[in-house]
């Protein structure tokens, strides 16, 4: 055996190692909502820079509660001002940090082979319409949202007796493409990705609650300088243009 | 009745079971050794077993045909079954079990009606009771009333008396030999005690390893067995109609065309036996006047001499006809010769009654 | 407790003694052809009996869903023939509680069948009995214990499904909303005291079914 091959191999080993040492995991909470353009996002900045990003997609106020029983998360990003208002008065988060960059809109689905027809808000309550697909209404934004519109046109009534609750918006996604269910109230982000449902009808944004997707660091954050260097990249012009890609509104 | 088994084939753990036979006797015993193949012959009789191949016809209906494809299920064959270990129903009552096989409607044949039945067999005061409660005896008869009462066209017997101790077997014949008598149903006992074939039964099957050896009339088939295999299992060389005389602290004496004999008492009090005796049981003596322990010594002439191998098979006349089995060695040492007289004796556990 | 945590417990209780009440004849009529019939290819039909006990419940949940989804072969005859909607709805409850308890049904009955002396039942017969009349007179009588052990199993079980439940149900209060389902949601929402007097509910309800069905599993006493 070469002695000399040998070395070079430790030492390049070592200097592998070494390099993996430096390199930080920054693990993001995030909506469900913003499965596909963070992915992607998180794969142009893994081009620039040695830290890896990890995510964790769930419903927001599911990943709010996991961060309270302390979840590892360096970052939040939330789809609703709710949860991370909930994060900041206990003092989980860093204030300093807190952006609110991103809006979306919502929109009604139905499984693409359907041929309903939604003109307004109140064809929703036809008799025709047996189960609407909303996520939770009760904590996830998505549905909250969906709720909030529903209020105020003063149809909330007569649709809650149809909703069927998802964990997350993702899942409400599902349940209309499966076709399990005449139709649900998604993101438009998200009606963009699935190919088996289509548009039924845009909420208009007057009748929308406002949208609003705000991020911060973690406090207990492990990495807080990559956590943070990510957190810019996240507000920089080619996260923006990936975003919008995707149908998101910026707020700036 | 006649019961047709023909070209049955049943491959069993050691044999195949090849039977082809045809019964027309009121009663008929399959005889044979434990492992026969007796208790699948039942089984196959009464539809709860298939046969590689198999023809069963009771009088005029045809239960099994292989070549046919046909075969009546159990439920209505009508054949009555009374198994080894009885098989009462746990769960029900006396009363439920006898009343299971009973039809709705009752039946119309009056011998078969539920007192009939009690009656013959005397279980009236066991009717309310539990089956766990029953003794051995008692779960026997009721066994027997239970099949009784669904009024069946043939009634088949595994080891009726095998697990019952002396005493107790030979209160069970009676009830037997009652329902033989009262019921006109044929029937069809397993057993490999062949005095209990001798008591019941008008006909015998032997079968031994899954073949039959020999069928036909009881008292034929023992004095006279086809091979010497059959011969080991039921052979008795001497078997004589009885009566019993008197009995006497256990002893009884019993008459034999006018010959008196000492033998043990049976435990039935029938007065009409066979008097049955295996040939090796039988001595033979030059000497009458040597005291000794047997209490029968009759004075015989020496009929005939058969060489048999190593045994020579005396047929002697003693008042009636004696057979005894004596080795050549003793024949010869004896010098037994046609029309010599000779002393035969017997002792009295050797001569089995069996009533009639 | 609220009264909404009482239709909670009350819904739960019910649905659950339904499905035990539905697996019932299917389930001791194959447990009967299981405990006495032979026949090549059995072993398959014992693992398919099995497969809900030990594969993940999400995983049966997600077989329902393909099933009896309006797009599924079953659900599509019953969605478009009969107008009816099993996924979402206390239908689809019934189903994963059935589907995923009837397994111990089965393996309890079974082993109760196979307990009973085959002779009783072929002397049966020669009094006259046909199959049915065999198997309701003798054959279950004579299983009883068994039986009613494993359907209180099954009922246990049935209380505490969650897996299957939640994929074909979802959650939807009032609607479908079980015991487990319930206990999950409010942890979810960060509501612990009610989390915490659902999950009382709960082990008081399967402390009892679970014991009584121990009672009559216990092997009987040699008569």
């Amino acid at each position: 055996m070469n002695f000399r091959l040998i070395k070079t191999l430790f030492v390049g080993a070592a200097l592998i190692a070494n390099a993996r040492l430096h390199a930080a995991e920054v693990t993001v909470f995030a909506a469900a909502s913003l499965t596909d353009s963070l992915k992607q996002i998180a794969a142009a900045y893994e081009k620039q820079s040695d830290d890896k990003i990890v995510f964790n997609f769930a419903a927001s106020s599911t990943l709010a509660r996991q961060i309270e029983a302390g979840g590892p998360a360096d970052i939040f990003f939330s789809a609703d001002e709710a949860q991370m208002n909930r994060l900041e008065k206990k003092g989980l988060i860093d204030p300093a940090t807190r952006k609110s960059r991103l809006g979306n809109s919502l929109v009604v689905v139905v499984p693409s082979d359907s041929t309903l027809q939604i003109k307004s808000a109140s064809d929703l309550t036809n008799a025709g319409i047996q189960q609407i697909a909303l996520a939770d209404p009760k904590a996830v934004p998505a549905g909250v949202y969906a709720k909030g519109w529903l209020t105020r046109q003063q149809l909330w009534p007569a649709i809650e007796p149809k909703v069927v609750p998802t964990e997350n918006v993702r899942a409400a996604l599902a349940a209309v493409a499966s076709g399990n269910v005449e139709l649900g109230v998604v993101y438009k982000t998200d009606a963009a990705i699935s190919k088996n449902v289509k548009v039924a009808y845009e909420v208009p944004r007057a009748d929308s609650p406002d949208i609003s997707y705000p991020m911060a660091l973690v406090k207990d954050s492990k990495q807080p300088a990559a956590a943070g260097k990510f957190l810019s990249y996240l507000s920089a012009e080619e996260a923006g243009q990936i975003f919008t890609r995707f149908g998101f509104l910026l707020r700036e | 009745m006649s019961l047709l088994l023909k070209n049955i084939s049943l491959p069993l753990a050691d044999f195949t079971l090849e039977v082809d036979v045809e019964m027309h006797r009121h009663v008929t015993a399959v005889f044979g050794p434990s492992g026969a193949g007796k208790t699948s012959l039942l089984d196959l009789i009464a539809g709860l077993r298939t046969a590689r191949s198999a023809f069963i016809q009771l009088d005029d209906h045809t239960l099994t045909d292989t070549v046919k494809k046909t075969s009546v299920p159990t439920h209505r064959r009508g054949i009555g079954y009374v198994p080894q270990d009885l098989a009462l129903f746990p769960h029900l009552s006396v009363r439920r079990n006898l009343l299971y096989g009973c039809k709705p409607g009752g039946v119309n044949d009056p011998s078969f009606s539920f007192d009939h039945v009690a009656e013959v067999l005397e279980i009236q005061p066991l009717i309310s009771r539990g089956v766990t409660e029953l003794s051995g005896g008692e779960k026997q008869r009721v066994a027997l009333a239970r099949a009784l009462l669904a009024a069946p066209r043939l009634l088949l017997l595994d080891e009726p008396l095998a697990n019952l101790d002396a005493p107790l077997k030979a209160k069970i014949i009676p009830y037997l030999a009652r329902v033989r008598d009262e019921f006109q149903v044929p029937m069809l006992c397993v057993t490999h005690d062949r005095f209990e074939a001798l008591a019941l039964a008008d006909e015998i099957v032997v079968l031994v390893d899954g073949k039959v050896r020999q069928t036909g009339p009881v008292s034929e088939v023992f004095t006279r067995p086809a091979s010497a295999e059959v011969a080991r299992l039921v052979a008795v060389e001497t078997l004589q109609p009885g009566t019993i005389m008197s009995v006497n602290d256990g002893l009884a004496t019993v008459s034999v065309n006018r010959i008196t004999l000492t033998a043990l008492a049976p435990a039935t009090a029938s007065r009409e036996v066979f008097v049955c005796i295996r040939g090796e049981d039988v001595v033979l003596q030059r000497d009458p006047a040597t005291p000794s322990s047997v209490r029968n010594r009759l004075p015989a002439r020496v009929v005939s001499l058969h060489p048999e191998g190593a045994l020579v098979r005396v047929e002697l006349d003693a008042g009636f006809p004696l057979f005894a089995l004596v080795t050549r060695a003793a024949c010869a040492e004896l010098a037994l010769r046609e029309g010599e007289a000779i002393t035969a004796l017997l002792k009295a556990p050797s001569i089995h009654l069996v009533p009639r | 407790m609220t009264a909404e945590e009482w239709q909670i417990v009350w819904f739960t209780a019910w649905v659950s003694a339904l499905s035990t009440v539905i697996i019932l004849p299917f389930g001791l009529a194959l447990a009967w052809v299981l405990a006495r019939r032979d026949w090549p290819g059995k072993s398959i039909v014992e693992t398919f009996v099995t497969l809900p006990l030990v594969m993940p419940p999400v995983a049966t949940g997600l077989i329902l869903l393909k099933l009896f989804g309006r797009r599924g072969a079953l659900g599509g005859f019953l969605h478009d023939q009969l107008h009816l909607d099993v996924i979402f709805t206390w239908r689809a409850v019934l189903l994963a509680l059935s589907v995923m308890s009837m397994p111990l049904l089965v393996r309890a009955a079974r082993v109760a069948f196979e307990e009973v002396n085959p002779r009783l039942e072929q002397i049966a017969r020669t009094l006259g009995a046909g199959g049915r009349r065999v198997f309701f007179t003798v054959t279950l009588p004579l299983a009883a214990r068994g039986v009613i052990g494993g359907m209180l199993l099954a009922f246990a079980r049935a209380l505490g499904e969650f897996g299957a439940t939640i994929m074909v149900a979802g959650n939807i209060p009032g609607k479908t909303s079980t015991l487990s389902l319930a206990i999950f949601e409010n942890v979810q929402l960060g509501d612990d005291p009610r989390a915490f007097r659902l999950l009382g509910v709960s082990v008081v309800l399967a402390f009892a079914a679970v014991w009584c069905s121990e009672f009559f599993l216990r092997r009987k006493k040699a008569t």
